[in-house]
């Protein structure tokens, strides 16, 4: 996701001559192509995130497009207040891209772990908030954040990840894309987790629970059309992400639902506590219920259905 | 019996830090290597730790706020006895393991849990004005690196220092001139360093970070004002395969290259 961000990142700067890139002495050779289109336009704060940040939004002012990249906690936590005063109050043009969004980064831990910035991006007045589910819908989610005015948190995971999407998938600002089709609950997800749903949804299959997923690429704002027509056509949802059950997608899904009272929600996330598990990604999520074994548990669990002793679910899943 | 000199500590560190590495195919191996001998001096000849009892508690704190060379803290823990050293080869950076990459408090004789720079010295600073409260004689040492120096909350906590005098404070400055994106240094850049501290009243003593004596001399000394010692490193010291390149922050070793990299540090160290 990461190199599909920086290539459509280098497109767009190549048409927009606004746009520049701001750095906090991360990305080593990813941002090579920008770097040999136009090395003017690409400025190293150093390791001073809230300066990267600053410096981000005062180019906004003078009338440039913005982009800060860093690892996710670098960007939603560290330079916090930057982002609240000087990019989302001030509306300004700046794109904020936290890599690794989620447990990406495993094994470095918790400072680098960013399992909080869904809720407090999200709550920012003005803030677009985007998390895209594999590369092409990372590319489509750029383009999208650069050609959008105002801020934008787009939250990547790291490199490597599958295609998850059907090619020619578009990706649209607030709009919620159906991966699947079904009657007995709606899984949907953001980001790249969204495997785990895909996952979960054929184990359940297998088990006679026919599963729609839903993958929002956009966290705010919600599609709540999607939200309220997944609601009548399978009466629940169960929210997937790589995320603290607070604040995040859940939260968001679950606020709407309160409001209009249509069908039931169910979150499946980081439980609220830091994650001191030490391990790579799909440990991690392993032991949060968050593979697709998990998934699928949670979902019968929720359905109130006894996973069959035959079911891989029933086998491994229910932790 | 007393454990052995800090030159062979030093080494030892860089061996496990080494091993845990190549165990677990962890990058960051430059960072580590480069502070092995700050962390033998302290460790086994500067913090009153009572050689006998090697499982004691450390008597001074030690905070390292460049966490990323965690693996080298692990080892000169798992040296001192504080903790396990067949449990650290074993978990390191293992799913489900008791070690990540970037230390975490928690684990004994780690006192922050690191990864986020900037966050030591500000720390450190509150531990110094709780043990002035409390009357507790003892040092507060931090270790960060050069590249860290641009977070702005180094500068907000050194300021702090100054101003309130914490004469038992001492930031290390892992010199080693390189960061991130790798940045060409101006011929002034550690002057100017040194300066910033100057102009805040810490007293700066500048020093070859590899030098056992200057280290000791260095780690021990000043009174009245807070320390900054900078301390000139090469990144990868030991292994000259990675000795002073970038890219040693970056890159991990596989199985295969075992034998070369442990030959490789063995042959530096009797050359030296």
């Amino acid at each position: 996701m990461r190199d599909a961000f920086a290539a459509a990142l280098t497109e767009a700067a190549a048409r927009d001559e606004r746009l520049c890139l701001v750095l906090a002495d991360l990305g080593v050779g990813v941002f090579d192509d920008f770097e040999r289109l136009a090395p003017e336009r690409i400025f190293n704060a150093g390791i001073a995130e809230q300066a990267m940040v600053g410096v981000a939004a005062g180019l906004a002012q003078a009338g440039r497009r913005a982009v800060a990249y860093s690892i996710a906690p670098f960007i939603a936590s560290r330079a916090h207040d930057q982002v609240r005063v000087d990019v989302a109050a001030g509306a300004a043009n700046v794109t904020l891209v936290g890599v690794g969004g989620g447990v990406a980064y495993g094994y470095l831990g918790l400072t680098h772990h960013a399992i909080e910035d869904l809720a407090t991006m999200r709550a920012m007045p003005n803030m677009t908030v985007l998390a895209p589910c594999d590369p092409a819908d990372a590319r489509g989610a750029t383009l999208a954040a650069l050609s959008l005015d105002g801020p934008v948190y787009l939250r990547l995971g790291k490199n490597g990840e599958p295609p998850l999407l059907a090619p020619g998938t578009s990706f649209r600002i607030g709009r919620a894309t159906r991966v699947r089709h079904g009657r007995d609950l709606t899984l949907a997800s953001t980001g790249p987790i969204l495997a785990s749903a895909i996952g979960a949804a054929e184990l359940l299959a297998r088990d006679g629970i026919d599963a729609a997923v839903l993958h929002l690429g956009t966290v705010k704002p919600l599609d709540t059309d999607a939200i309220d027509e997944a609601l009548a056509d399978t009466g629940m949802i169960l929210t997937v992400e790589e995320h603290s059950v607070i604040g995040g997608l859940g939260g968001a899904i679950a606020e709407h639902a309160a409001q209009t009272g249509a069908g039931r929600v169910v979150r499946a996330g980081f439980p609220d506590r830091f994650v001191h598990e030490v391990g790579g990604r799909d440990h991690i999520l392993a032991r949060h219920g968050l593979d697709a074994a998990g998934v699928a548990a949670r979902a019968l669990s929720a359905l109130g259905v006894e996973p069959p002793r035959s079911s891989p679910v029933g086998a491994g899943g229910l932790r | 019996m007393r454990p052995a000199g800090s030159e062979q500590q030093a080494f030892e560190i860089r061996r496990l830090s080494l091993e845990l590495a190549l165990g677990a195919g962890t990058c960051h191996i430059g960072s580590s290597l480069g502070i092995a001998d700050v962390l033998a001096v302290l460790f086994f000849e500067v913090m009153p730790v009572d050689p006998d009892l090697p499982g004691a508690p450390l008597r001074d704190t030690f905070i390292l706020s460049k966490a990323h060379a965690g693996s080298a803290l692990l080892s000169a823990l798992a040296l001192r006895g504080t903790i396990d050293r067949a449990q650290l080869e074993r978990e390191y950076c293992r799913d489900g393991g008791a070690f990540g990459g970037h230390a975490e408090r928690g684990t004994p004789g780690v006192e922050i849990s690191g990864g986020s720079l900037g966050h030591g010295l500000p720390i450190a600073v509150g531990r110094a004005i709780a043990d002035r409260l409390d009357s507790r004689h003892r040092r507060t040492y931090c270790l960060m690196g050069d590249g860290e120096t641009d977070e702005g909350s180094v500068w907000e906590a050194a300021a702090m220092a100054g101003r309130l005098g914490l004469d038992r404070l001492v930031a290390i400055v892992d010199a080693n001139g390189h960061q991130g994106l790798d940045r060409k240094l101006a011929d002034d850049h550690w002057e100017r360093l040194a300066s910033r501290f100057e102009a805040t009243s810490w007293e700066v003593t500048e020093i070859d970070g590899h030098d056992h004596a200057a280290l000791r001399h260095a780690l021990r000394g000043g009174e009245g004002r807070p320390r900054c010692v900078l301390a000139h490193t090469v990144k990868g010291k030991g292994l000259p395969f990675m000795e002073g390149r970038f890219d040693s922050h970056y890159r991990s070793l596989r199985p295969h290259d075992r034998e070369r990299a442990l030959t490789a540090l063995e042959q530096a160290r009797v050359a030296a």
